[in-house]
């Protein structure tokens, strides 16, 4: 029985024993994490061409959810953007979309959580800063640097743009430790309890009823870790449109 | 259009109509952000800051010594390290000032 809480996060090849191919010498295993996320992909992709397939007027339950998460996200662009923000609408949905399947395949049992390996979030992130720099001097230029100017005598800005520079280069950081901690802090948390409820009905006697307290627990934790879930691939989201925004309005804090 | 249509429509706006007059006199209930998630989001803004802070003035350092061969070390460390934590700060009030903006009550 497996007592390690942490063991859930363990990155380790899977089908494949053999490393599919290397590179400059360093061997590439189809892994766990890889694996789920293109079961993350494939269900996302089924939900929305599954449900949509009917098409009809008055829509059926699983058609308003794939309508609900499309006007969901499409209002949040706009709200946050503006009309011209919604060119972003296929990346930020699906940005949205995978981080919120990967969240909610993480809650299954005997699953893994690829969105509690910063190596995942922090490419994401990062993908979303790139972006978001290319786009900035694609539609404003050189004025793009302004984000790292703010309104202020020149002598404080000698302290100030290297004190803008450094809050920029933490937007990735920030964004990518958001979302993996708090997918690792939940699973822990709820794998830290199962282990209690083990040995406690290990132990017999009087503490076969007490597991009732930390089962009763899990039961609460997870469903806070169900808003968590929903929560962080929207936090995720609207801070990927809230940074876009700056690259493609000027910005104003 | 097939000529059920009509009808589901007639149907669906009378349990829209229901579902309205059940809920009537309900505020929305607008909660844009739960405690728990603020206090992770301006705990994680502070320190990701102080650690690119550091990092940057590492990495300065270090580049300084590999070559230039000026022996900075440990003064971009605890510069960029102030900044750095400067930088959190200013992270923390921006967050805290947009997340009191999305809760203030729209007009």
């Amino acid at each position: 029985m497996a007592m390690n809480p942490m063991e859930q996060f363990e990155v380790k090849p899977v089908i494949f024993h053999d490393p599919l191919f290397s590179i400059a010498g360093h061997p590439i295993y189809f892994t766990n994490q890889a694996l789920f996320m293109i079961v993350a992909v494939t269900v996302a992709t089924l939900f929305l061409t599954l449900t949509v397939s009917k098409n009809r007027l008055v829509p059926s339950r699983g058609q308003s959810m794939a309508e609900l998460s499309y006007e969901f996200v499409a209002s949040m662009i706009n709200s946050t953007m503006g009309s011209d923000g919604l060119k972003f609408f296929p990346l930020i949905f699906t940005i949205f979309l995978f981080v919120l399947f990967n969240n909610f395949l993480g809650l299954i049992p005997w699953t893994f959580t690829a969105t509690s390996q910063i190596a995942i979030t922090f490419t994401l992130a990062s993908f979303v800063i790139v972006t978001m720099v290319i786009v900035g001097f694609m539609k404003q230029g050189l004025g793009f640097f302004k984000l790292f100017v703010p309104s202020a005598p020149w002598y404080l800005l000698i302290l100030l743009v290297p004190i803008e520079v450094i809050s920029f280069l933490t937007r990735p950081v920030s964004l990518s430790v958001r979302l993996f901690a708090n997918m690792l802090a939940g699973h822990t948390l709820l794998a830290v309890f199962a282990s209690f409820v083990v040995l406690m009905i290990g132990a017999g006697g009087i503490m076969y009823g007490v597991a009732l307290a930390p089962f009763a627990l899990i039961v609460c934790i997870y469903a806070l870790e169900m808003l968590v879930a929903a929560l962080q691939a929207y936090v995720f989201a609207i801070l990927t449109c809230i940074y876009l925004n700056e690259a493609i309005h000027h910005a104003n804090h | 259009m097939p000529p059920s249509e009509p009808e589901d429509l007639k149907r669906l706006g009378e349990r829209i109509d229901a579902a309205g007059k059940k809920h009537a006199g309900e505020e929305p209930q607008a909660q844009p952000a739960s405690a728990y998630g603020i206090a992770f989001r301006l705990g994680t803004e502070l320190v990701s800051a102080v650690f690119v802070g550091a990092g940057v003035g590492w990495g300065i350092d270090w580049a300084a010594e590999h070559w230039a061969s000026l022996h900075t070390r440990p003064v971009g460390l605890v510069v960029m390290f102030l900044l750095g934590a400067a930088a959190g700060i200013r992270n923390v009030i921006r967050t805290a000032r947009q997340i009191s903006a999305d809760m203030a009550p729209k007009e």
